[in-house]
């Protein structure tokens, strides 16, 4: 395994000399420790600094960022217990956490802040700051918002048969997800946090003994060598922490199921859970989890086989299918069937264009379109298909520009490549077609056999934490193909989780 | 960062050798000339004349425009010269798109060509990468290839690809051109080819048929086998399918033509050779089980009896058949289509050495003795014929 270099940021000596100035003592004065945090958070209208008096006698003062707390845990949970006149025996900042721990036990644990560091830290991450007179000490309590959207069936991966929960943009909910599903103590969860400006909460979940160790601590040491401004989804890690950042393929999994999670931490893989984000990394993956679903493992096990070729097919098509036909109808007419040779060559008779600008123009507005449907909302999206399949379909085809079997190519290769369930891997085929057109165009069938030799190599040599990535075929592991080639059925499964299990223990 | 500059620096090196060496065999498929079908001949001078059908994509019928407006849908060009390469060279000066012989499924020989011999052209076949092997070889019975090629053929779009398909089916005698080739290049056996004629000549039912066999001997045609032989031929060689024979089973009457028609369902020929005085004897037995398909007589052939008759009758035809197309091979056309010499080859390896270089001379004397076993195994759903009279 490599050691990632660590990744700079122009900004960064700024905010170097930012948190220097944090480096502060809380002061005893609960004044000087507000005009302390009115500098730090000038121009912040959203922070509330408000004094009371705890138990009655007690001054304190309590700082928050409004946005950040739920009302209600604020009003009952938290404040009408600190207001509860009782004689405290004394103002040390011991005692009054004890009480204080007593008192809030309904709520949560108060944590004990010792530097004006750890004060902002705490403000920012929406708890509440509690100073008391002559204490050198802060309470922080996690009164955070528990707003969140509703929990929905992933857009992406949606199933037939299968659970229709998705991860959300909340960390916790999305461990409770995973919880639910592993109820057992050897479900390990380890807190991360990267960039400087978003400090963003992340978290490595494994199953201790199941994953490999090794593995569990490159993570986290990548991890923590990120050296970014704001981590602000998914997509960040999987580029940072990724073993080829420059390769097209996916070496990490991003996926929005909790049960596909799941099923991968029992398969000893390691899940990334980053707040703000519904994405998940699984990983270290391979190649074949590519054209692997959740549904798989709910469904009758001879259709997923079938599926399962058909994806790999179809996956293939979606590569190579332009780059062979525009090969084989310009370069090696003699390989074609003759009566097919004969309406390729009736098709292609008005057309002015060679094959291969006929493949790029169709490929290029078949992604375009493609792309004007995710971005468009979603009412307008439905016009573009029309006016793709009208204009693209019918028109050109018409006016004599493009020849139908172009047509049909190109169609062809688009539905496989919706049929690859993993979109990253569905990218990366896409993005391997155009290079290979040009080879077919220029070197025929000789130059798309030259470009996937180089795909196939450049795909054994990629590993994703040391995993070579086409395992089990290369290198071959008869007992792997039980699950790429296939979809055996459990108790042929269940044995190789069996000889895993004992491998790892 | 030096590997990307290194792969850079490759890729740039790549394209630039790539596209810099001025050749590229690239070619669109609107910008070839789709050859179907090509004809050898010979002109009066002693030139050779090799004509060409082309298929005309415009007139293939597509969605585009429906039904190929009446627009043919070859076109034959023709031009005559010393030798191959001259010719072809005459022809792509006729043409805007380059020949392509990728497509050319079907090679005719005109009559006069074969049988002024047909070494010079052969070697185009094998040298020329573009050719294929799989095309089939026919000659004409009387007339030119030109003709031939020339002949409209209303069943498929292109008479060349009707050619080939009739050759394709198993119901004719399809020579490839690479076996055609072996059979020319060896000592063992001699060429042979279907050989094809234009009927119904200057009427609109204009067509050609491929009814006989052209037998060369050496390089040169030597003749043709009529309808009856090419049957017995094609069951020898193992292309039996679907033969159909007849035979009169009883004189004929006011009533009944007294004849059975039969198919053949599986057909096969076992050679047996001795070596005597060395000299191969040879005896063939013809072996076929057939079913009925009609029965024009009063027998009856769910009647034991009967069916035996029927055999009986059957094989005696077809062995005096094959007994005078052998007399006619051997002794007046003198090539061994049959592929006999390959036989004594292979089981006496040692007395052919010998035989070899004078094999067509010896083939002539070899004495061949044929049988014929006929085993009908179907009679079809009903036993006596049709319209025989119920007599009580």
């Amino acid at each position: 395994m490599k050691t990632k270099k660590r990744v700079t940021d122009p900004f960064g000596n700024k905010l170097k000399e930012l948190d220097k100035t944090i480096e502060l003592k809380i002061s005893s004065e609960l004044d000087d420790n507000e005009t302390a945090l009115a500098q730090l958070f000038a121009n912040c209208s959203d922070l509330v600094v408000r004094k009371l008096h705890m138990f009655g006698s007690i001054p304190g003062m309590v700082v928050y960022l409004d946005v950040l707390v739920d009302d209600q845990l604020w009003d009952d949970g938290f404040l009408e217990p600190l207001m509860q006149p009782e004689a405290a025996s004394s103002s040390s900042s011991s005692h009054i956490y004890e009480i204080l721990n007593f008192k809030l036990a309904s709520i949560v644990q108060p944590r004990i802040a010792t530097n004006m560091n750890e004060v902002v830290q705490s403000i920012v991450r929406g708890e509440v700051v509690l100073f008391t007179q002559s204490s050198m000490e802060a309470f922080s309590f996690g009164l955070k918002d528990k707003l969140h959207r509703q929990l929905e069936e992933p857009a992406t991966e949606a199933v037939i048969r299968g659970p229709r929960y998705g991860f959300i943009e909340k960390l916790d909910i999305n461990l409770a997800l995973i919880r639910h599903r592993l109820r057992t103590p050897r479900l390990k969860t380890e807190k991360l946090c990267a960039g400087r400006l978003s400090q963003t909460d992340m978290m490595i979940v494994y199953i201790e003994n199941l994953a490999e160790q090794s593995v569990v601590e490159e993570v986290k040491k990548r991890i923590s060598s990120i050296d970014m401004d704001s981590v602000l989804e998914s997509g960040y890690i999987e580029e940072l922490i990724s073993d080829h950042p420059y390769s097209p393929f996916p070496l990490m999994q991003a996926t929005q199921r909790a049960d596909l999670v799941s099923g991968s931490l029992i398969e000893g893989k390691i899940a990334v859970l980053i707040d703000g984000s519904p994405n998940v990394l699984v990983l270290p993956i391979t190649f074949w989890f590519g054209f692997q679903t959740a549904e798989d493992y709910y469904t009758n096990f001879i259709y997923i086989t079938m599926l399962r070729w058909l994806r790999y097919l179809f996956a293939f098509l979606a590569m190579a299918l332009p780059a062979i036909f525009i090969a084989i109808t310009t370069f090696h007419q003699e390989m074609i069937p003759t009566s097919l040779a004969l309406s390729l060559a009736a098709a292609r008779e008005v057309v002015p264009f060679p094959a291969i600008a006929e493949g790029l123009i169709m490929e290029i507005t078949f992604e375009a379109l493609r792309e004007a449907g995710i971005r468009l909302p979603r009412p307008v999206g439905q016009t573009i298909s029309i006016v793709g399949a009208l204009v693209i379909g019918q028109a050109a085809v018409q006016a004599g520009i493009i020849s139908a079997p172009q047509i049909i190519v190109v169609s062809v290769t688009g539905i496989a490549s919706f049929l690859i369930p993993n979109p990253g891997m569905s990218q990366a085929i896409s993005i391997i077609r155009f290079p290979l057109m040009l080879l077919a165009a220029s070197f025929g069938l000789y130059g798309v056999g030259i470009g996937l030799i180089c795909v196939l190599i450049h795909l054994v040599t990629l590993k994703s934490f040391g995993v070579p990535y086409m395992t089990p075929i290369a290198p071959f592991n008869p007992t792997g193909l039980t699950d790429t080639l296939i979809r055996a059925p459990w108790r042929v499964m269940r044995r190789r989780q069996k000889q895993t299990q004992r491998r790892m223990e | 960062m030096t590997r990307i500059l290194r792969t850079f620096r490759f890729l740039v090196i790549f394209v630039i050798l790539g596209l810099t060496t001025g050749c590229w065999d690239r070619n669109e498929m609107d910008d070839l000339a789709l050859v179907m079908a090509s004809g050898i001949d010979l002109t009066e001078d002693g030139q050779l004349e090799i004509t060409l059908q082309i298929a005309l994509p415009t007139g293939i019928p597509s969605a585009v425009q429906s039904g190929g407006s009446g627009k043919k849908s070859v076109i034959v060009i023709s031009a005559s010269g010393k030798n191959t390469s001259e010719v072809t060279g005459k022809l792509q000066q006729q043409l805007s798109r380059a020949i392509f012989f990728g497509h050319r499924g079907v090679i005719i020989f005109g009559e006069q060509f074969a049988r002024h011999g047909i070494n010079q052209v052969v070697d185009t076949f094998t040298r020329f990468p573009e050719s294929r092997s799989n095309s089939y070889v026919l000659t004409t019975y009387g007339g030119t290839a030109k003709e031939i090629l020339n002949t409209p053929y209303q069943l498929e779009l292109i008479p060349g690809i009707g050619i080939n398909k009739i050759q394709s089916s198993k119901l004719s005698f399809p020579v490839k051109i690479d076996e055609f080739l072996n059979a020319l290049s060896s000592q063992d056996r001699s060429p042979v080819t279907a050989a094809i004629r234009v009927i119904n000549k200057g009427t609109d039912k204009e067509t050609f048929t491929i009814d006989r066999a052209a037998v060369y001997h050496r390089n040169q045609l030597s003749g043709y086998l009529s309808s009856d032989e090419l049957k017995l031929l094609r069951w020898w060689t193992g292309r039996g399918h679907h033969l159909r024979f007849t035979v009169q089973v009883e004189p004929e009457n006011e009533q009944y033509g007294g004849t059975v028609g039969v198919e053949l369902l599986q057909s096969g020929m076992k050679m047996h050779l001795v070596i005597k005085n060395d000299l191969p004897e040879i005896k063939v037995s013809l072996h076929a089980t057939v079913r009925a398909i009609d029965n024009d007589s009063k027998l009856d052939l769910s009647k034991v009896n009967h069916m035996k008759r029927v055999e009986t009758l059957l094989s005696k035809k077809i062995q005096s058949e094959a007994e005078s197309m052998l007399t006619h091979v051997q002794k007046v056309l003198k090539s061994d289509i049959f592929g006999i010499g390959e036989e004594v080859h292979i089981e006496y390896p040692y007395a052919w050495k010998k035989m070899k270089d004078e094999w067509l001379d010896i083939f002539p004397e070899v004495p061949v003795t044929v049988d014929a076993h006929i085993k009908i195994e179907r009679t079809g759903k009903t036993h006596s014929p049709a319209h025989k009279e119920k007599t009580d």
